[in-house]
């Protein structure tokens, strides 16, 4: 299954505009103006104070704007792996927690692994998919961790569909531990066009002391498909030159 | 299946999925009558089924499915286990034992579920399953012939020499042996080689298979487990067929690497 763009010029649209560029520019930006988010639970409240930022953040696809009645200013929710990116990653954003103080690197670190376990995890895979400048969104709306998009998703239609799992942790996200499970997460992809892609954290002995243990996780990726042996009973392959 | 327009472009997606038609295939039977039956067969192949090796030999060929079952050694045929049942239950092959006494059905199920054979229940479930939509499936690890290798002899055929192999590895008595025994009980292989459709096939040049299946009915593959696998597979594709209350379905597990984009 490759990608879906969404009508005539999609494609060329993205390829004319390549989301890395989209979001060193929200770099920049964010890295101007000082930005900083609010810590509220697992979100990460960011007052943006241009158009130009909100169209950015928008156009990245980094977080969800929040609908308020305030005119001048526009307020986005960041989820902990995007704001924990566009922290430690990017270095664009700063995040405050009560009394306006600015959290350091431990605490935050800290903070999210208490929130959820398999943060640190989750983190990579985020980061993983975005350092490749695919775009990251949750993937609460099909049963799965993350989606996965080739550009924005007023263009394209998301890809995959991404499971996290942690090799080694006793698969602490409780995924894909039966074969029904497999069955499940397979059908309901089918059904909305995405391919399954599990990405296996495996954290090479490193630990979780830090955000820097990150750079020694390594990555595996692999797509699970279901397989029909009513249909594949010719190799396409030759089928195809054959026509030709 | 090409669906379009089910997610809303403002980038807040909206829940609506596209239900694909329920294709639920699953026999319901009211009465015995609805159950079908195979064709009753003049042209019925004979075989004897040797204990020792677990096989049958084929000792007179009818039909075209020769050309796609049993192994060649030496001036011999033999078909494994799950080849015999497929082609009992169809009524295709007559089987003797030692004493010429014909081997029924229940005793073909009762060696599958023994397993002695190099061959479960599900394993044979799966068989058949390909078997029926014109798969040619041969058990992994037994060539077809024995043509080109050196040591061509009746008696090295298959099943046997793999448990020859695996014994002599489980030898000694160390703490590391026994360590090693202990992760052996979770190595999987891959239990059949598959190859698409083909009325051209040669048991002498049977080329590649089209990948190698491997047969699970307990856990889903772990990371080594499937690592392990691909080893054993040398660059040739490697699926799970799960097996679940009579019912087989195929499971590809492929590495991918994600392009950077632009």
């Amino acid at each position: 299954m490759g990608p879906r763009w969404k009508g005539k010029g999609s494609e060329a649209k993205a390829l004319a505009d390549p989301m890395s560029k989209i979001v060193s520019q929200l770099k920049s930006t964010l890295i101007q103006s000082d930005s900083h988010g609010l810590l509220s639970g697992c979100s990460i409240l960011l007052e943006v104070e241009t158009e130009e930022q909100t169209e950015l953040l928008n156009r990245a696809c980094f977080g969800r704007p929040i609908v308020t009645a305030q005119k001048d200013k526009q307020w986005f929710q960041l989820g902990m792996e995007e704001a924990f990116y566009l922290y430690y990653n990017l270095k664009c954003l700063k995040i405050v927690g009560e009394g306006k103080c600015t959290k350091t690197e431990d605490e935050l670190w800290n903070y999210m692994k208490s929130k959820r376990e398999t943060f640190p995890d989750f983190l990579k895979a985020y980061t993983h998919l975005r350092t490749r400048n695919w775009v990251v969104r949750s993937g609460s709306q099909y049963g799965v961790d993350f989606i996965a998009y080739r550009h924005h998703p007023a263009l394209v239609h998301s890809e995959y569909a991404v499971l996290v799992l942690s090799e080694g942790q006793g698969n602490a996200n409780g995924r894909l531990r039966v074969w029904s499970d497999f069955q499940c997460t397979l059908r309901l992809c089918g059904s909305v066009a995405k391919t399954l892609l599990v990405l296996r954290i495996d954290r090479n002995s490193v630990g979780e002391d830090s955000p820097s243990c990150l750079e020694s996780y390594s990555v595996e990726e692999r797509t699970i498909t279901r397989w029909s042996p009513e249909q594949s009973r010719e190799d396409k392959t030759i089928a195809s030159s054959q026509l030709l | 299946m090409e669906v379009e327009g089910w997610e809303n472009s403002s980038g807040g997606t909206s829940d609506s999925e596209v239900y694909a038609q329920d294709t639920n295939d699953e026999e319901n039977y009211l009465t015995s009558g609805d159950i079908p039956k195979l064709q009753f067969r003049k042209n019925i192949s004979r075989g004897s089924w040797d204990d020792e090796v677990g096989m049958t030999e084929v000792v007179e060929k009818k039909g075209g499915m020769w050309t796609t079952t049993g192994i060649v050694r030496g001036n011999k045929m033999y078909c494994s286990i799950e080849e015999t049942l497929f082609l009992a239950e169809r009524g295709e092959l007559s089987v003797l034992d030692v004493d010429d006494s014909s081997i029924s059905l229940e005793d073909l199920y009762t060696k599958v579920a023994k397993a002695t054979s190099g061959c479960c229940w599900e394993s044979f479930e799966v068989y058949r399953h390909l078997r029926s939509l014109g798969y040619i499936v041969q058990r992994h690890g037994n060539p077809w012939t024995m043509k080109g290798t050196k040591n061509e002899s009746a008696s090295a055929v298959g099943i046997p020499q793999i448990k020859v192999i695996t014994e002599q590895n489980c030898g000694g008595s160390c703490l590391i042996n026994e360590l090693l025994n202990n992760m052996r009980i979770e190595e999987l292989r891959p239990a059949f080689d598959v190859f698409l459709p083909n009325s051209k096939f040669r048991k002498s040049s049977p080329g590649n298979p089209s990948f190698m299946l491997c047969v699970t009915s307990g856990h889903p593959p772990s990371k080594s487990q499937i690592e392990d696998l691909e080893r054993q597979c040398n660059g040739i594709p490697l699926k799970f067929g799960h097996v679940e209350h009579g019912r087989v379905s195929f499971f590809s597990f492929n590495k991918v690497e994600l392009p950077i984009l632009p």
